[in-house]
């Protein structure tokens, strides 16, 4: 009986210390934002660089989480460990479809994206199942805009779904630059335009041209707890990516002169992609009911947008439907 | 107390674990205001395991990452078993396989990759490289132990026997290391699952419909979470019986009937 009770304490232990690891954070004012990394997300360094959530938010305490993609991201916003995220709207909507509390609350930016291929391939006619092509991961923008060609051009979504390899940019700029068995990349910049600055490698297929129009390529998404829980530190939010925003597309110059401290470019690279004529930094949310219908018709969500509140925050005035 | 003891004592303790488990697994999901995209109950994984059974490739890429694991163990064991019989045979050797295994047996597969995706590709013969790597070293460890631990007097009386090299490894050598043999094929067959999964997750649908490790990153990336314990089920599913079935089966024809163990 004795043995019993020392198991059975133990057992309590075990339980009463997995419950205090929940019992931090009852700061009033806190917000908890993934940092990621590229000309996509500049907006971000920004804000982070300038101080904006402190300056409109008064004595807020701002907790920075680096995150590599955004199935990490969706993952911590169920478990509560962080508050805004920065990623591409089919990952978005697929949290949303899976019943998570979150909703858009600002755009951020478009980048130029597309499928890179080697030179002996034309067009996506040309791709045999013998040939691979990576991408970040299953349900990424880059997927679904893959998805959305192979829908146009062979009317099967599912085309080239069993010839991915699922590698992060770098990665997979090194795989199809070393030439072996990965033969197209669909990536962003900056990777895109090194890869085309490669001789042997040419463009075959742009986002813009799969999606048949401009669309939001990240956008910031943040959880119901914090839109309904601290207004004030969320209208703070929106602010500071706006000002951010605003404070690249007035001066590129000195906004690429911060970046070189947070990316491996130099001052004019940064400032090229910044100014580039297909980037483009803005609030405006673009592209969602597309996607949305999209997805929902290739069985790659379980149902549709209905109505723009159900998907973004209240500033619907913002968003392009 | 002792009935329980008693009970606890049977070959069938593992199924009781496992109901108990289940039961507080169902109570936790239940009872707690716990999201199901976290902790779904065993229904929704149920539901999700018979769907991906009826209507998807689950048993298919079970079978092709159970194939890419056989294929490996079966690479793995013969060049543990060639190196360690060598290096059994000659101190030479010997020095060059211990180098061998502490340079790369501390080295996970999976830190290998950038160079694998680099040299190999990412094909199926990538993630069998991983699978190979994983293997081999803590399987040469083992059978070289194996084969220090006999007495000299049985190589001694093979000797005397006047065996050939080979006669004394097959017939002397590898039953009566065989105790070790088997604890080195179930750490490999482990390591090869780990290994397998790790690198199905990154290297995807290599080639048709993929491994159980791209099913489980499939559910996760699609936020599919009873999905996810879905695969797991399987995964465990299939090491239970193996367990159960082969292991034990080969421990009692051989090691437990020789009085080995």
């Amino acid at each position: 009986m004795k043995r019993l009770g020392i198991i059975l304490s133990l057992l309590c232990l075990v339980l009463v210390s997995g419950c205090t690891a929940q019992e931090s954070d009852s700061h009033e004012k806190v917000i908890r934002i993934a940092e990621q990394y590229g000309i996509a997300y500049a907006p971000v360094q920004i804000i982070k660089d300038q101080g904006l959530l402190e300056k409109n938010c008064p004595g807020v305490q701002v907790t920075w989480e680096q995150m590599s993609n955004s199935t990490v991201i969706r993952e911590a916003m169920v478990s509560d460990k962080l508050d805004v995220g920065f990623m591409a709207i089919p990952p978005f909507l697929i949290g949303w479809d899976n019943g998570m509390d979150w909703k858009i609350a600002t755009g951020l930016s478009s980048v130029p994206t597309g499928l890179v291929a080697k030179d002996e391939i034309q067009s996506l006619q040309d791709i045999k199942s013998s040939d691979r092509i990576a991408l970040p991961q299953p349900g990424s923008v880059q997927h679904i805009l893959l998805a959305m060609a192979c829908q146009k051009e062979f009317n099967d979504p599912q085309k080239m779904d069993n010839i991915l390899v699922t590698l992060s940019h770098p990665d997979g700029m090194n795989a199809l630059l070393a030439g072996n068995d990965i033969t197209a990349h669909f990536t962003s910049t900056p990777y895109l335009e090194t890869e085309l600055a490669t001789a042997g490698y040419h463009e075959i297929l742009t986002g813009k041209e799969a999606f048949g129009g401009d669309f939001s390529f990240i956008v910031g998404v943040t959880t119901k707890k914090l839109h309904d829980e601290s207004p004030e530190v969320y209208e703070a939010f929106k602010e500071s990516v706006a000002e951010a925003i605003q404070f690249i597309n007035d001066h590129p110059e000195e906004a690429a002169e911060i970046l070189t401290k947070y990316y491996d470019y130099s001052k004019e690279d940064i400032f090229t992609y910044l100014t580039a004529e297909d980037t483009e930094y803005s609030p405006t949310v673009k592209g969602i009911r597309k996607f949305s219908d999209f997805m929902n018709e290739t069985n790659y969500l379980k149902k549709s947008t209905t109505d723009i509140g159900e998907v973004v925050w209240e500033n619907t005035a913002d968003a392009e439907y | 107390m002792q009935n329980i003891k008693a009970i606890f004592n049977k070959s069938y303790s593992k199924y009781i674990w496992i109901v108990i488990i289940l039961i507080v697994w169902e109570a936790v999901a239940k009872l707690t205001p716990v999201s199901p995209l976290v902790f779904p109950s065993l229904e929704l994984i149920g539901a999700a395991l018979l769907n991906s059974i009826l209507t998807g490739d689950i048993l298919f890429q079970m079978l092709f990452s159970l194939g890419l694991i056989f294929v490996g163990l079966i690479i793995g064991v013969v060049l543990s078993f060639v190196m360690s019989s060598l290096s059994v045979i000659s101190p030479v050797f010997e020095s060059f396989v211990d180098t061998c295994i502490s340079i790369f047996d501390p080295l996970p597969g999976i830190a290998l990759l950038p160079l694998i995706i680099l040299w190999i590709g990412t094909g199926t013969k990538a993630i069998l490289f991983i699978i190979v790597h994983s293997v081999l070293w803590p399987m040469i460890l083992n059978m070289t132990a194996g084969f220090k631990s006999i007495p000299t007097i049985y190589k001694k009386i093979g000797q005397n026997y006047e065996f050939s090299s080979a006669k004394i490894i097959f017939k002397i050598y590898i039953p009566a290391s065989l105790p070790y043999l088997i604890a080195g094929l179930k750490i490999g067959w482990a390591r090869a699952w780990r290994a397998t999964i790790s690198a199905e997750m990154i290297f995807g649908a290599s080639g048709g419909i993929g491994g159980i490790g791209w099913y489980i990153f499939n559910r996760r990336v699609f936020m599919d979470t009873p999905g996810i314990f879905a695969g797991l089920v399987m995964i465990v599913f299939a090491g239970i019986l193996v367990e159960d079935f082969f292991f034990v089966k080969i421990e009692e024809k051989t090691v437990k009937k020789w009085g080995l163990s």
